[in-house]
């Protein structure tokens, strides 16, 4: 009957912890980031949208009121 | 009233998520990636001559095959950028040099975790290694070269060069165990494999590994494309907030 080699799980269980590992933690931190970055863009179009607003209600209308 | 809105808001949140194609790429990468551990570690055979460690190669062969095909797509994209001068064409070179970046990063230490029981050295200066870690070089220089360069439109152009450039080096990768013969495995896969390189149990757990790591990498490249609109879109409003 043939031996088998030494099974090395140690170094197998590492290589495929690393992968799984860094994958995820690069796909959860683009997801973060996305949202954070989206979160700010909304802020800032809320607060451009709501800025424009005041300085329209602020203008004269056509009949000069 | 305004807790109607909210919920009408909630609702149209909802459907955007069902329609966003990266939740299902990403649901197929998870179910398919479940499907490839089963594959792996249960149905596999034992490698009679190196054992259980032989299992990395499912694993290390498909992250090193789409590392080439991110730099593959960088370079692709820069010659798109280089004529047409679009956000577009920038977007997709970038996206892809960062994920081509982190999988070419990832063969590189499944590589050195394979080698330390098999070839009882965690690194040798030999061709295959060598190449491979010169290209990570190259393209960890790509994205420097973004990010530090005077300009955006200056790091954009340069960086465009250096991916069409670098790209030189991933054939002199795979073809570094033919032209330099040394202690790395000859390929098992692609122009240069024999036929009979692998059993046919393995061949087919390999192209199954490849198609559960193509369909992550089609989810990383999209979330980090889609990650570079929001931010180009950020720094536009900006700008036009400082213009004001």
């Amino acid at each position: 009957m043939t031996e088998l080699p030494p099974a090395n799980l140690p170094f197998l269980f590492a290589a495929f912890a690393v992968v799984w590992v860094v994958f995820f933690i690069y796909a959860a931190y683009m997801s973060w980031r996305r949202q954070s970055v989206q979160r700010e863009l909304d802020d800032m179009r809320r607060s451009g949208a709501s800025s424009s607003e005041r300085i329209l209600g602020d203008a004269p209308n056509d009949d000069g009121v | 009233m305004a807790a109607i809105a909210g919920q009408q808001r909630g609702k149209a949140s909802r459907k955007a998520t069902y329609r966003d194609p990266r939740i299902w790429m990403l649901l197929l990468a998870a179910a398919l990636t479940l499907v490839d551990g089963y594959l792996i570690f249960m149905v596999a055979p034992t490698d009679l001559v190196l054992g259980h460690i032989q299992r990395i190669f499912y694993i290390h062969v498909p992250i090193s095959i789409l590392s080439f095909l991110g730099f593959l797509l960088c370079a692709i994209a820069g010659v798109g950028y280089l004529i047409r001068r679009t956000e577009r064409w920038d977007r997709l070179a970038h996206a892809s040099a960062e994920v081509g970046v982190v999988f070419v990063t990832l063969a590189l230490v499944t590589g050195v975790i394979w080698a330390r029981p098999v070839w009882g050295v965690w690194w040798t200066w030999e061709p295959r290694l060598t190449t491979t870690l010169i290209l990570w070089f190259i393209y960890v220089a790509y994205l420097m070269i973004r990010n530090y360069a005077p300009t955006p439109q200056q790091g954009r152009t340069w960086s465009a060069v250096v991916g069409i450039i670098g790209f030189v080096d991933v054939p002199i990768v795979y073809y570094s165990v033919q032209w330099w013969r040394s202690i790395h495995p000859v390929q098992v896969i692609g122009p240069e494999a024999a036929d009979d390189a692998l059993e046919p149990i393995m061949a087919r757990i390999l192209v199954f590994s490849l198609v559960a790591m193509l369909t992550l990498f089609a989810y990383l490249l999209m979330e980090r494309m889609a990650l570079r609109g929001a931010e180009d879109a950020l720094s536009q409003l900006r700008r036009e907030g400082n213009s004001d």
